[in-house]
């Protein structure tokens, strides 16, 4: 019986001229969104790819220089686009690309694609995530409001009850054929994503890759089940088949056009940030003063030289057996770092604190906590976009650091004229970005990843037993 | 005129028992007064932050002071002064924030390569401007047609699967007037609520009063009938109430979400910007190969677009500031062509997208939106322009400083120019769109009626 519904609901519906349009046009949407996806990808990776060889290229055969002139000179980093990010852009179009790796200063990341962009982009971009997200719940309900609604309006509901099934496994029953019809949907749209993904050259195909794929796959079905099960506890909820799907409607307008934006802005009003300026003089003061106004800069400059004069038992600097300018410089990289460090961190903290009544939200929002899981396996959220920065910042202080130390076992005291060989360029490995594993994106995402468990706990509990509950008129 | 009257009287009866119809019009009041307040408080927020930039500069300025007692090298004061060039908000902003999210509205600067300092980024959390702003704007872009929806996607086809239609339409009474009245009065709801949100957020935004205030409300008016347009031309198909809303919202979903994507796609296809990444580099790498060429050479080169400078003094020794300055300027001319070319690519995908914008209304009103408030991208270019204007006039007047080799002295920091821009709106725009919105809504009811007459010739 429970298998005749499930086959019942699979065949009517792909009866139906015009559900069979809609899914279509969601196919050819999804197709789509993957081409376009793909081009994106590649165009912005491409354009990255030069860039990053061709800064790599230029430090390698740089001219001879004093190594201090190196560090000014510096280098860059060009943010790659992870793998799979052509299926979910996430923040990428909103976060810079390219990041100025020079001494003594932390730049921010530049060239973001909304800058670059009228303010059309602010309606959404069209993404194989949007699809996944928005439509194909759209597309759900379409499919399920009539789910107990047509059965009550057309007096079968009593006929089947009378044959002794519960409602119980009614619904379960309707649940397995419309799963059954969004899996025809969706299935042929994924593996074209696989193929293309894993089908061709130029991604670096690791475990990793795959695993990302398949939990981001995994999220949107789990996704997709909760709004079906959903779908059809509403309608076995309602009496007619007009007010199930006009409050399935309001349902999907409130989970994807409303709190999602009202999550994030109330995020950013709750928790101020300062503006970059205000944090640079914050920086550049506590690194001159010393923080609580101990220590100053030239205390510690002062303290290190007596430090370095003591320890070699010699008079004046020219006599150190190293060159003072080349520590002097390291201390002041170090400290100046450091400071920086614990600036930045207390800016990433507020940030999350904001992100964070978005990720609880999706208690609430199955969409919100998907959008997120999504993001994070896509490596396109904001943890993915940190860790560059961090990375980018941590080869800036290393390079510093490095050409401070030839300087200081190179150079004598006060050289300022002495240019090294472009050889000594050669010894610098270039800036490359590894993404992390997946286990390290999911474990930013707990939040979310609960919230859907919960979603799909509590669907199939307690909106089960409500259906189990409605009275038959 | 009588029946209208009574028909429109139990509209407003049927209205208010209708509990689903109260709540949806409250949760947009409520909506649209959420988006007031975080437009008004948002723009406040950088109003302060661009007021505490001065505070920054003096704080600037006392350090300087202190680092450099007496007269000192403009030179160094070039190198380790910053001074700020600062985007004002128009008082519309707070309406339709547009890009001012995501483009910096102030620059910090220094007397260095200005390609290099340009196009830095302020602090902003990526996961809010993806979300983008809850603002009055997205209120009546996004939110009022799906209230208009709600209220009108059984606006005939309920009465019939009431079984009230046949009843109705016994009486004396055509199908138009019954239409009619019932669209009369859920225009009235709508525009009452539309221009009393707009009202508020004009007065609690203190805008300045100027035609804006027609044209904005002209605007809006204009939108939430090209919706009723919309609802008026599907009622006409004469479909159940399902079909409506689905369609309804299948428009809705076309043109807010689903053309604006691929109007993106299609634009950063046809109009490409990939000037960036080579400005960054390029700019680098001849502002550091100033140092490894002949100071004599360099010096000739910059003579070129400053001959007043050319009788001084020839450069002795490994450095001197002026020699350092006219390499760092040599660095943005090398890269002029480039920085043009990107700035009028960023333009040129502005107007792209001002031409594509027919294809959906929701698009048109929000670059309307963002035009009266002076907050899209031509408005963020201009600041650009404005900013790299003020640094040549910083730079014109530390070069006497330099090339006379006078020294700079505590008054002198009076004397240094301070940049305030503020961004005008738009007006070519918003006419422009204005028109289109015109024919937008002209159309669609041209069609609706078109298509009523056949549909009631093919009842009859």
């Amino acid at each position: 019986m429970v298998k005749s519904i499930a086959k019942k609901e699979f065949v009517s519906t792909l009866r139906d001229s015009r559900f069979v349009a809609l899914s279509v046009i969601v196919l050819l949407l999804l197709l789509a969104a993957t081409i376009v996806g793909l081009h994106s990808y590649k165009t912005l990776q491409a354009e990255r790819d030069t860039a990053q060889e061709t800064v790599n290229d230029q430090f390698v055969s740089a001219a001879d220089r004093h190594p201090h002139r190196m560090a000014h000179y510096g280098s860059y980093a060009f943010r790659p686009k992870s793998s799979i990010s052509f299926l979910d852009f996430g923040m990428d179009s909103y976060t810079g690309a390219s990041v100025y790796m020079e001494a003594h200063r932390q730049n921010s990341a530049n060239f973001s694609q909304a800058q670059q962009s009228s303010s059309l982009i602010r309606f959404g971009e069209m993404t194989v995530a949007f699809v996944l997200q928005m439509l194909i719940p759209l597309l759900i309900i379409f499919l399920c409001f009539g789910a107990f609604t047509q059965e009550k309006e057309t007096g079968t509901l009593k006929i089947l009850l009378s044959q002794g099934i519960s409602l119980r496994q009614m619904a379960w029953a309707k649940i397995a054929g419309y799963s059954k019809v969004v899996a025809l949907v969706v299935a042929p749209a994924l593996a074209l994503a696989s193929l293309l993904l894993f089908g061709r050259g130029g991604f670096e195909l690791g475990g990793d890759v795959v695993i990302r794929l398949l939990l981001f796959m995994l999220f949107y079905l789990v996704y997709f089940f909760i709004f079906i099960v959903l779908s059809v506890v509403v309608s076995a909820l309602h009496q007619r088949s007009s007010t199930a799907l006009v409050t399935l409607l309001g349902i999907w307008i409130l989970f994807c056009v409303i709190t999602p934006k009202a999550a994030a802005n109330l995020g950013a009003n709750l928790y101020t940030t300062p503006t970059k300026a205000q944090m640079e003089a914050d920086v550049h003061e506590e690194v001159a003063k010393g923080i609580d106004g101990h220590n100053s800069q030239d205390e510690r400059a002062e303290a290190l030289k007596q430090e370095l004069l003591e320890k070699y038992n010699v008079e004046t600097l020219e006599e150190l057996p190293v060159n003072f300018d080349g520590i002097l410089m390291a201390l002041g990289e170090e400290q100046s770092s450091h400071v920086f460090q614990e600036h930045f961190d207390e800016l990433t903290g507020t940030f999350e604190k904001q992100n964070s009544i978005s990720e609880y939200v999706g208690l609430l929002n199955p969409y919100l906590a998907v959008r997120h899981l999504s993001m994070g396996m896509a490596g396109s959220d904001f943890s993915h976009f940190i860790h560059f920065q961090k990375m980018a910042e941590q080869y800036r202080y290393n390079q510093s650091q490095k050409l401070n130390h030839i300087q200081a076992t190179q150079l004598k005291y006060g050289d300022k004229e002495t240019r090294l060989s472009s050889e000594t360029w050669k010894d610098f490995t270039p800036f490359t970005y590894e993404t992390p594993p997946a286990g390290w994106a999911l474990g930013n995402h707990l939040l979310s990843l609960g919230a859907m468990l919960l979603w799909l706990v509590l669907v199939s509990t307690v909106g089960i037993r409500l259906i189990d509950k409605t009275k038959v008129a | 005129m009588k029946i209208f009257r009574i028909l429109i009287k139990y509209e407003w009866l049927n209205f208010r028992a209708d509990k689903g119809l109260l709540i949806l019009t409250a949760l947009t009041l409520f909506a649209g007064l959420y988006g007031i307040y975080y437009g008004t408080t948002e723009i406040e927020r950088q109003r302060e932050n661009i007021a505490a930039l001065d505070v920054l500069t003096e704080h600037n300025v006392e350090e300087m002071k202190v680092k450099f007692l007496g007269d000192a090298d403009a030179g160094d004061i070039g190198y380790y002064h910053s001074t700020f060039a600062v985007n004002h908000p128009d008082s519309w902003a707070s309406l339709s924030l547009g890009q001012r999210d995501v483009n910096p509205y102030y620059l910090k600067l220094r007397l260095l390569n200005l390609q290099s300092q340009l196009y830095d980024t302020e602090n902003i959390n990526p996961l809010k401007v993806l979300s983008g702003n809850f603002d009055l704007a997205f209120v009546l872009v996004y939110l009022f047609p799906l209230l208009i929806i709600g209220l009108c996607f059984n606006i005939l086809s309920a009465e019939k699967e009431q079984g009230t239609l046949p009843l109705l339409l016994s009486q004396p009474i055509s199908l138009p007037l019954v239409v009619g009245a019932k669209l009369t009065f859920r225009m009235m709801l709508v525009l009452g609520l539309a221009l009393l949100l707009s009202v508020v957020a004009m007065v609690w935004g203190q805008v300045v009063p100027d035609v804006r205030i027609g044209i904005w409300l002209g605007v809006v008016l204009l939108y939430c009938l090209f919706w009723f347009g919309v609802a008026f031309l599907v009622a006409a198909l004469q479909k159940n109430s399902a079909f409506n809303a689905v369609t309804l919202l299948g428009v809705w979903l076309l043109l807010t979400i689903i053309i604006p994507a691929l109007l993106n796609v299609y634009v950063a296809v046809k109009q490409p910007v990939p000037q960036a990444l080579e400005l960054t580099i390029k700019q680098r790498e001849v502002v550091h190969a100033g140092w490894d060429k002949p100071k004599r050479e360099t010096m000739n080169k910059f003579f070129a677009h400053y001959p007043q400078w050319t009788d001084t003094t020839e450069i002795q020794g490994r450095f001197a500031w002026r020699w350092y300055y006219a390499f760092q300027h040599l660095g943005d001319v090398a890269v002029e062509d480039l920085a043009r070319d990107y700035q009028e690519s960023l333009q040129a995908r502005h107007q792209l997208v001002a031409q594509l914008n027919v294809l959906s209304v929701p698009v048109n009103v929000q670059g309307i939106f963002n035009a009266m408030a002076g907050s899209d991208l031509p408005s963020h270019l201009a600041f650009l322009q404005s900013a790299s204007r003020y640094h040549d006039s910083l730079r014109e007047y530390y070069y006497p400083f330099l090339f006379n080799q006078v020294a700079f002295t505590h008054a002198d920091y009076d004397g240094e120019p301070r940049h305030s821009f503020t961004s005008s709106p738009d007006f070519a725009t918003a006419y422009s769109g204005l028109v289109k919105l015109v024919v937008s809504v002209l159309l669609v009811y041209a069609v609706a009626l078109l298509l009523f007459r056949v549909k009631e010739a093919s009842v009859k």
